[in-house]
This record gives structure tokens, sequence and C-alpha cells, in this order.
């Protein structure tokens, strides 16, 4: 289940319920969210399936991922995903990780938090869910997540709402290496967010192949608010707007290409976090890496959280044993 | 005084610009002059009689009066420094010598001779290669220093007092690298931290009353009963750290830092200066340009440099090395490059931090060093929100 930053018709990117700044109220997600609303609709009525009494899986843990832009949470009963669930993050992290949980426990049929045996968190939230029996960084999860998705994937490229980062995964799933952006939106989805909203496209716009111009723009400034600045130029200057996407998409593809080279690219290769979705620029680090980035069979966006979840399921296992 | 107001006296004198020996000193009648970088030779202060203090930005909190003369690409630390001596934090300074380590420190000169009314202010000029011209040259530009402080502050240097100055500076370093070397134990006796204060606060304060309270932090040293329970030793490599706060953030994550090569560091301390020389400013310029570690602005060097690390990896079991460097800085980010490639094929485990002067993006930060830590472990740490200190 997955509920996406909802895009005004300027494109910008707003969260859920316009709720920056302020704590959101499970009413307010539905507007909007197409998608998100069933299973909301379901946990508002108390009609969730509440199979509490009858508890099929040996081991249920729980892998959070509170990240910049969104939550992510998974549940694993005896390592198979029964639930998932994506949402654009609230200003509080508990409260974002609560509702991305508890919509994932619904999902799995389970009736709450107090039947996973282990919650690992991620993300930049990671050190504020007091109901989390621990915390791991992002880049071994998502390193973890990918490589559970795909076994054979060597290098994942993880691209997330504030950093981007590069990840050398050994045959096993371990981070042999990673390097990530700093101190700079460059190459992460608050760039796209910001260029949809200096083309007035949507992140739908900036994803669409079909708006893949075939002669992409320059765009020269790495920095995200003199990109925009210089995309308006570009669409003041009467550029045809899928030469400007496919320009923007080319010079992000680019800078992680950059990145890439410093970790070493090692096929096979994923992408995972929200900008995993964003398939011109999928095709367009293809073109620079000159390899095929692999589909994963999962939702990509969810690595991480998986990840947490394998993790914990270790950490249980371990206490069991 | 005990160990623990070495302590405290430390702390307090890396936190802030100023401190109370500085204020006793300057009742006294006493001198002071603010010196750039680590190669400048702060023995010619003490052999005439002036407290030298390593100029830092410590306590600032913005660059809005030093933007007007830096740009935002220019390095934060020259930035929050100047910003500090427009502010008036400086003004206990009676004098300021700048260098061209790098071009970001050797603007400064030229803004503070515009900007303020310092009464001596002056620039060296350091060779960027490390063979024999350059030593001469180097002896010549400490010699027309040394003649300048003369002039100004009405003293003679004489080869006496220099001699003396120099034998007082490698005892403080005999002492620190002894500290130093006690961390290659299983439990070291002080945190890295701790070693950062101890080595912030040495050119900070005046240096007899700092070896007087270096020897009971060492004497305490050798007795303590050490730090245990972290999950891996770490170095840091390096240039202008002076801030233990991003220390600690390191240390909080599981890691425990127990040696370095950075500017306010080892390299400070790892050699001596020759005493036995008849020339002692022939003795400084040989110490500066050849004999201590060097620096990545000095060009041809990188061997030795990467010999150094190396050597410090293996002597103190180093798990993993973290390389910082201030945003912008070429020099650093060039040599991190090429030392993460030579540790890396050590299979030595390697984290580059890009970061800004003042401590910022902790978050960003503590991910990163996490993420390190958990690659080094075999992904095992676990992180509790408002983790103390290994201390």
């Amino acid at each position: 289940m997955v509920l996406e930053p909802v895009l005004d018709e300027c494109g910008s990117c707003t969260p859920a319920g316009n709720g920056a700044g302020r704590d959101l109220g499970p009413d307010e997600l539905t507007a909007g969210h197409n998608g998100g609303l069933t299973a909301l609709a379901a946990g508002q009525n108390g009609g969730g399936a509440t199979l509490t009494s009858n508890r099929p899986f040996g081991t249920l843990v729980g892998g959070l991922d509170i990240g910049s832009a969104t939550g992510k949470a998974v549940v694993l009963g005896d390592g198979e995903i029964l639930g998932s669930f994506v949402l654009a993050s609230t200003a509080n992290p508990r409260q974002t990780a609560q509702i991305v949980m508890d919509q994932a426990i619904e999902e799995a049929g389970l009736g709450s938090l107090d039947e996973l045996d282990y919650i690992v968190s991620t993300g930049y939230g990671r050190l504020q869910i007091p109901w989390a029996n621990e915390n791991l960084s992002e880049i071994s999860c998502h390193a973890r997540g990918a490589h559970w998705m795909g076994p054979t994937v060597r290098t994942v490229i993880d691209i997330g709402g504030q950093d981007c980062k590069v990840i050398s995964v050994s045959p096993d799933g371990k981070v042999l290496e990673f390097v990530m952006n700093d101190r700079c939106a460059a190459g992460t989805g608050r760039f796209f967010e910001s260029m949809a909203r200096g083309l007035c496209c949507g992140l739908d716009g900036i994803s669409d192949l079909a708006n893949q111009g075939p002669e992409p723009c320059s765009i020269s400034h790495q920095c995200t608010v003199f990109a925009e600045s210089e995309v308006v130029t570009l669409v003041n200057e009467g550029v045809e707007l899928p030469n400007i996407i496919a320009g923007i998409n080319r010079s992000v593809a680019s800078r992680i290409t950059s990145m890439a080279r410093r970790v070493g690219v090692i096929p096979e290769v994923a992408l995972t976090g929200g900008c995993s979705k964003n398939a011109g620029l999928a095709a367009a680090l293809e073109a620079k890496l000159n390899l095929s980035v692999v589909t994963l069979p999962n939702d990509p966006q969810i690595a991480g959280a998986l990840g947490a979840a394998l993790f914990a399921a270790d950490k249980h296992l371990a206490q069991v044993a | 005084m005990s160990a623990q107001d070495a302590w405290r006296i430390f702390a307090e004198a890396t936190r802030s610009l100023g401190n109370p020996e500085i204020d006793a000193w300057k009742a006294q009648g006493g001198k002071v002059v603010g010196f750039f970088c680590s190669m400048v030779p702060d023995e010619l202060f003490t052999a005439a009689g002036i407290l030298p203090f390593r100029m830092r930005g410590t306590g600032s909190t913005s660059t809005e009066l030093a933007d007007a003369y830096f740009t935002p690409i220019n390095c934060t630390f020259p930035r929050h420094a100047f910003n500090q001596a427009l502010l008036g934090e400086y003004d206990f300074l009676d004098g300021m010598v700048c260098i061209n380590s790098c071009d970001h420190v050797r603007r400064v000169y030229d803004n503070w001779i515009q900007a303020l009314d310092t009464p001596f202010v002056h620039v060296m000029s350091l060779p960027h290669k490390v063979d024999d011209p350059q030593v001469g040259w180097y002896h010549d530009d400490i010699a027309v220093l040394k003649e300048k402080i003369e002039g100004q502050f009405g003293v003679e240097i004489t080869g006496d007092r220099l001699d003396e100055a120099i034998r007082l500076h490698n005892r403080i370093r005999a002492l620190q690298k002894e500290l130093y070397q006690m961390r290659r134990a299983e439990r070291p006796p002080i945190t890295g931290v701790q070693a950062l204060e101890v080595m912030v606060a040495g050119t900070a304060l005046p240096r007899e009353r700092y070896l007087e309270l270096l020897e009971e932090v060492v004497e305490e040293a050798r007795t303590a009963p050490g730090v245990d329970g972290y999950r891996a030793r770490l170095m840091i490599v390096g240039g202008e750290l002076d801030d233990p706060e991003y220390v600690r953030i390191i240390e909080e994550q599981g890691g425990l830092v127990v040696t370095d090569s950075t500017c306010f560091g080892s390299r400070l301390m790892w050699e001596a200066i020759d005493e036995e020389d008849p020339d002692p400013v022939r003795s400084l310029a040989r110490y500066y340009i050849q004999e201590r570690p060097s620096c990545p602005r000095m060009c041809g060097d990188q061997p030795r440099r990467l010999a150094y690390v190396r050597d410090l990896v293996n002597e103190f079991r180093v798990d993993g090395v973290i390389a910082e460097r201030l945003m912008f800085c070429d020099q650093w980010l060039v040599e991190h490059y090429m030392t993460g490639n030579d540790l890396k094929a050590d299979g030595i485990p390697f984290l580059a931090l890009d970061r800004e002067y003042i401590l910022s993006g902790t978050g960003q930060l503590r991910t990163r060093v996490q993420a390190f830590l958990e690659a080094i472990k075999g992904t095992s740490v676990t992180i509790r929100a408002g983790a103390q200190s290994l201390a």
C-alpha cells in the first residue's frame, strides 16, 4: 500500500493535508491519497480484520524507515512480506511511524503492534521511535532489503528525499562500502520536487518516459536553488519541456554516476528509495552507467524498511535461540 | 592542582577563545599573538616571552560579518575565525600572524589589515615543497618574523632563549605523545574527545602553565582504568579539527577514537625539534618543512603522509579510519581520495566525511558513522538516542 506525496496542480510537492509543521490526524490522510483510502477507511471503521487470536506465523517482525520525505513500514512473517505502507512524512516522526506501522500491521491482517516480536527502525527519524527495539543506519538496511529483493544485486543506488547514496554490497548482502551526498539537495527527491515546481509538470511529468526529450538541455547548476532558476530561464526561452525534463534527469544521473564510480559499479545495479519510481531518471542512469538497472520484484521504495525488518527477524531469532 | 582541575581548564580553554589563564597573563602585562596554522613556529613567540595563541573560530554561530569579505564558497574555518575577530572576540590579541597555508586562510591577512587595527599583523610565506632549498627559504622567512617580533615587542630573541623555548615545546610534545601512546592499550586511558581537549588547550594556554597541567593529566592517565565497551577503534585523519563535540558524536555511535593525524592532533607533536643544532632557526626550519609529519598542502610528500597514517593504524590497532574535511578544501579532498584507495587496498575500512567548521548536520554525521560501524562490525551496533560519551 503506497501513499505518494500529493502534487497540487502546479506540481509543487505538498505533504499530505498541507500539513507541514503540524501533526496530521488520520482523517486528513484520506484526502487526496488514491490507494490510501481503503486501508484508512477500514482502520477508521474499526473493521480491519483482527487475526490476533489465530497467529499463523512463528516469527512476526516489523521494519520502519522514517525518512525525510516519507515513512515506510514493512511487516514480515517467517520471512515473507505480509504488509507494507508508505506515507508522506508528517512533522512528527513518532506519529509518522505509528501511522505507517499501524497500516502495515492491518494489511498483514494482524491486530496490533504487540504481536510483533521485534522492530528495527531506520531512516532519519530512527532514534525517535520509543517502541522500536533497535535502530540501524539506512545504509545497512537498504543494502539488506535490496539484496533480499534481488540476490544478484551488488550495487544499490538509493535516492531518497534528502540524500542519495551508492552502496557496494557483498554477495551475501553485507555493506562493503558506501558514498553519500552531503549538505545538498542536488540529486535527491527535493531536487526533483523543486524542478517540478519550476516546470509546473508534477513529479509524474518528470518521470514519464514520453517526456524524455531527444535533445536534453544542459543543466549546469548542481545547486537546487540555482538549478531551478536555470530551469525557469530555459522555460522562458521557449525550450521544449521534454528537453528540459530530459536535461534534469541527465544532470542528476551524471552526479550519481560520479558518486557510483567512487565506490565502483559492480553489476547488477538496483535503484531504491522514492526516486527509484522516476522512470526518466532510471533511463538516464542506465545511459550514463552503460548498463541495465535491475527491476526488483517488490516496491523499491520499501527496501530500507524491508531491510530493517529482515534485521529484526535476525535479532528475534538470535534472542529465542 | 589536581588532574581534575587540569581537565576542567583544558575543556574550558577548548570551548572558548579567551580563557582565565589568558586573562591572568594579560593582567600581568603579558602579550598574546594569534597565529593561523600549525606550520607557524610558535616557539619564536615563547622565546620572546609572548603567549602564542592558535587561531580558531570557537563559539562562532554565524559568518554574517565575515561574509562581506568572503564568499559562501570559501572555507568556513577562516570565515568563522574572522567573524569572531570582527565581533571583537579576538581583542585580547596584541598581534596576529597569518600564513599561506591555503588561499582561504591567507586571505584572512588581507581582510584583517583592512578591517581591524591589531598592532602587529604579519603574513608568513610557507614553501610548497619539502626539499633542502625550501628549508633555506623557510629559515629566511622565520628569521624575518623573528626580527619583526623583536622590533614590535622590544625584545631580543637570543639563541639561548630560542633553545630554551624549543626545549619547553619539545617537553610538551613528549608528554602529549606519551599520553597518545597510552591509547594503544586495549583500554585507552582517555577518549578521543579528551585527547582533542588536551591538544587544543596546548595551543591556548601559557606554555609553562600548560606543561604543569599536562603533567597532572599524564600522571593520572598512567594508572587510569581505561575506556571499555567500545565497538571499534577509530582513527581520524584530516585538517583543522578543533571541536571535541564533533568527536563526541562519532564516539556516541560506539566507536572510540584512539589516534589521529590532524592539524590539532598527533602531527603537532609526533616528532621533536632538534635541540643540538647551533642555529636554532635552522632547527625550526628543518622541523617544520621536513621533519614533522606533513600536511597535504606540501607537494610531492603524499607517500610519507600515507606511511605515517599506516604506521599509526598498525600501532594503535585501528579498525577503521574516518577522514574529515572542511567543505571546499581541495587539499584534503584529493588527499582523502588517495589515502582512501590506499587504505582500502590494505583492507582498512575508510569513511570520508565533509563538514562545516561549526558543528551542523549532526543527523547526517550520525547516520554515516553508524553505517560505517555497522559495516566494520557486520551490522551489530545499536544506537540509543542521547547515548552518553564513553568516558
